[in-house]
């Protein structure tokens, strides 16, 4: 094949352009999508990727179909980065603990201006820019769809992208975790007495580190469902402290529980 | 209905020649508890198993079920089929055949059987033994305690033999290969009776034996109860994970990473799932776990009747032992308990 024939076929293509941007985040889960190494030239056929912050210091080109996010936002530039990408892109992907949730970065969220203060006395260095509470992405933008956990799965990562792509019938699950540890007969950690966040976590993972053998941290957020008083006397019942249940989901839901706690507070009012 | 009797030395010979051509399911030891397992050595089954986590439900409806593969691009089918296991499920208590019997009921007998689940049942054998209840059984209130039909072989235990009830041709040719089966006496005959009694007066006497339950359902259809019991649900449907009989399921199709590709499958759902009623447009008709586990309840303890006329609960405690909530029927007998006592005052 000649390059003129490569050059027309590549011009007939009619695929759609992808787009992956990294905010506030260790950039693992932008690297869980190369995990996927045996399939990821299948992936990458189906679409035309035009941008990948993990792999190029370029710039984010100004036209887009689908604008897949990484990493939680927590600066004025960041803002102003998901405002772009939602205003171009047709779909737009959050993927992973941070964009979902607020994840890690998200921990730092109550108290955040004193924190700052603290830590850089009136000086923050510019390369920080400027500085705000760490929030999940949908706070500031709608989001079309989610991969969640901390990492994401890569297959999950290419099942969320193929359903923006071509549509599906998938609904995300809104159940907790409990039910899906029993379908894989897990052993329950709170039978030992031990802590376990699946009480109140979305089943978005398959209950994957129990299967494991440790408790669900939270990654995969809270689900909307969640029953946290419910929740807190299954601890009481089985011995375990319902203030470290309180503690334990500050990791990946902080973010969640002050918009909950500011949203009840103005209700009161 | 053949009746024989075996020494209980005679098991494990059983067991291995079920092994020849079967793979064998049974009831093994798992940390604090009991599971359903393939098992290939007879000395790992522990027949004295009060109650297993989970049932063996997943061995006729599996969790995750691929019912067809699909070209995306053709939007047509492809060829597609599924090996079917033969198996026996070795073990099992007599309310967990009654399950059985039910799933059937709904997938086997009813105007269009399921050719998945079929294709399962046949190729599965059921054999039974008698157990003694524990704290969190209440099969004898739905008279599940013990069973008719719908099994291949079922062993009572009238100590240190059992008296085996044989309703399969190939399950009496394979008892009759590996042991010595033998008519019963009066002695084996009186024994039985006494086994019986024993498990009869067994069941804790704490959980309430009410009458007329599905009429009371009906009754207490908009009793604050419903807010108070649906209102601590986790959502996380463990109940309907590890029910015998609860059934529901969702289709969804996966594409491969090809994008050309795919799957469609059956996976279990609950109704104790949030969205499980939700439907096309976004309205959810069981918006929370008030509706939701008083609809679970109703179908267990009154809709299966209207239809079917029998409870869709059998009484194993699963549920009991599952739920970090405490929801399960013996709240809903302790409620109608509770209500009785109420109007005598």
């Amino acid at each position: 094949m000649n390059a003129t024939l490569i050059a027309s076929e590549c011009e007939a293509r009619t695929q759609p352009r992808v787009v992956v941007a990294g905010l506030a985040s260790c950039f693992g889960c932008q690297l869980q999508i190369t995990n996927a190494e045996a399939h990821l030239l299948e992936v990458l056929g189906q679409i035309d990727l035009r941008y990948w912050q993990l792999v190029s210091s370029e710039p984010l080109p100004d036209e887009y179909d689908v604008a897949v996010i990484e990493g939680a936002v927590t600066t004025d530039e960041a803002v102003r980065t998901v405002r772009e990408l939602r205003a171009k892109a047709k779909a737009v992907i959050a993927i992973g603990a941070c964009a979902v949730t607020g994840g890690v970065p998200g921990m730092a969220a109550a108290g955040f201006d004193d924190r700052v203060a603290g830590t850089f006395a009136g000086a923050v260095p510019s390369a920080c820019g400027t500085m705000r509470a760490p929030k999940p992405v949908s706070d500031y933008i709608d989001v079309d769809f989610t991969v969640r956990c901390c990492p994401i799965d890569s297959y999950d990562f290419i099942r969320v992208l193929q359903s923006a792509l071509y549509g599906s019938n998938h609904i995300e699950a809104d159940r907790t975790m409990c039910g899906d540890c029993k379908r894989r007969e897990n052993e329950c950690f709170y039978k030992q007495g031990t802590l376990c966040l699946g009480l109140v976590t979305r089943a978005a993972c398959g209950a994957r580190c129990v299967n494991l053998g440790r408790p669900c941290n939270g990654c995969a957020g809270l689900s909307p469902d969640a029953n946290l008083e419910a929740a807190r006397a299954t601890c009481t019942a089985a011995g375990v402290d319902p203030n470290r249940f309180d503690e334990a989901l500050q990791m990946f839901n902080q973010a969640a529980l002050i918009a909950a706690a500011d949203a009840a507070r103005k209700e009161a009012e | 209905m053949l009746y024989r009797v075996i020494d209980a030395q005679e098991l494990p010979a059983l067991v291995r020649a079920f092994m020849e051509s079967y793979e064998v399911v049974a009831p093994v030891k798992r940390g604090s508890g009991y599971v359903f397992r393939a098992v290939d050595d007879p000395a790992d089954i522990a027949l004295s198993y009060t109650m297993t986590d989970s049932s063996v439900k997943k061995y006729l409806l599996p969790p995750d079920e691929p019912l067809m593969r699909f070209d995306a691009r053709t939007n047509l089918v492809e060829d597609f089929h599924e090996e079917v296991t033969p198996r026996v499920l070795f073990g099992l208590h007599a309310c967990d055949i009654n399950a059985i019997n039910r799933l059937d009921l709904v997938f086997r007998d009813g105007a269009y059987p399921d050719p998945y689940y079929c294709a399962r049942r046949e190729a599965t054998l059921v054999v039974g033994i008698s157990c003694m209840p524990g704290d969190h059984c209440f099969c004898q209130l739905w008279g599940s305690d013990e069973v008719q039909f719908g099994y291949d072989l079922f062993f009572q235990d009238i100590g240190g033999k059992y008296l085996v009830s044989i309703s399969s041709v190939t399950a009496a040719n394979i008892l009759e290969s590996a042991c010595n089966p033998r008519e019963a006496t009066d002695e084996d005959r009186i024994e039985f009776r006494h086994a019986t009694r024993r498990r009869q007066a067994a069941f804790n006497p704490d959980i309430p034996r009410i009458e007329d339950v599905s009429m009371l359902m009906d009754a207490f259809h908009k009793d604050p109860f419903w807010d108070e019991l649906g209102g601590r649900c986790l959502s996380c449907t463990a109940c309907s994970a590890v029910c015998p009989t609860c059934y529901c399921f969702d289709i969804t199709d996966e594409l491969d990473p090809d994008g050309a590709h795919g799957v469609r499958k059956r996976v279990w759902d609950s109704c104790t799932n949030p969205s499980f009623a939700t439907v096309a447009g976004g309205h959810n008709f069981r918006p929370t776990g008030r509706e939701r586990v008083r609809h679970r309840m109703y179908h267990k303890l009154n809709g299966f009747m209207a239809t079917h006329d029998r409870m869709l609960c059998v009484g194993c405690g699963r549920c009991v032992d599952a739920c970090k909530a405490n929801i399960n029927p013996i709240e809903v007998l302790k409620f109608f308990e509770k209500k009785g006592l109420e109007d005598v005052e």
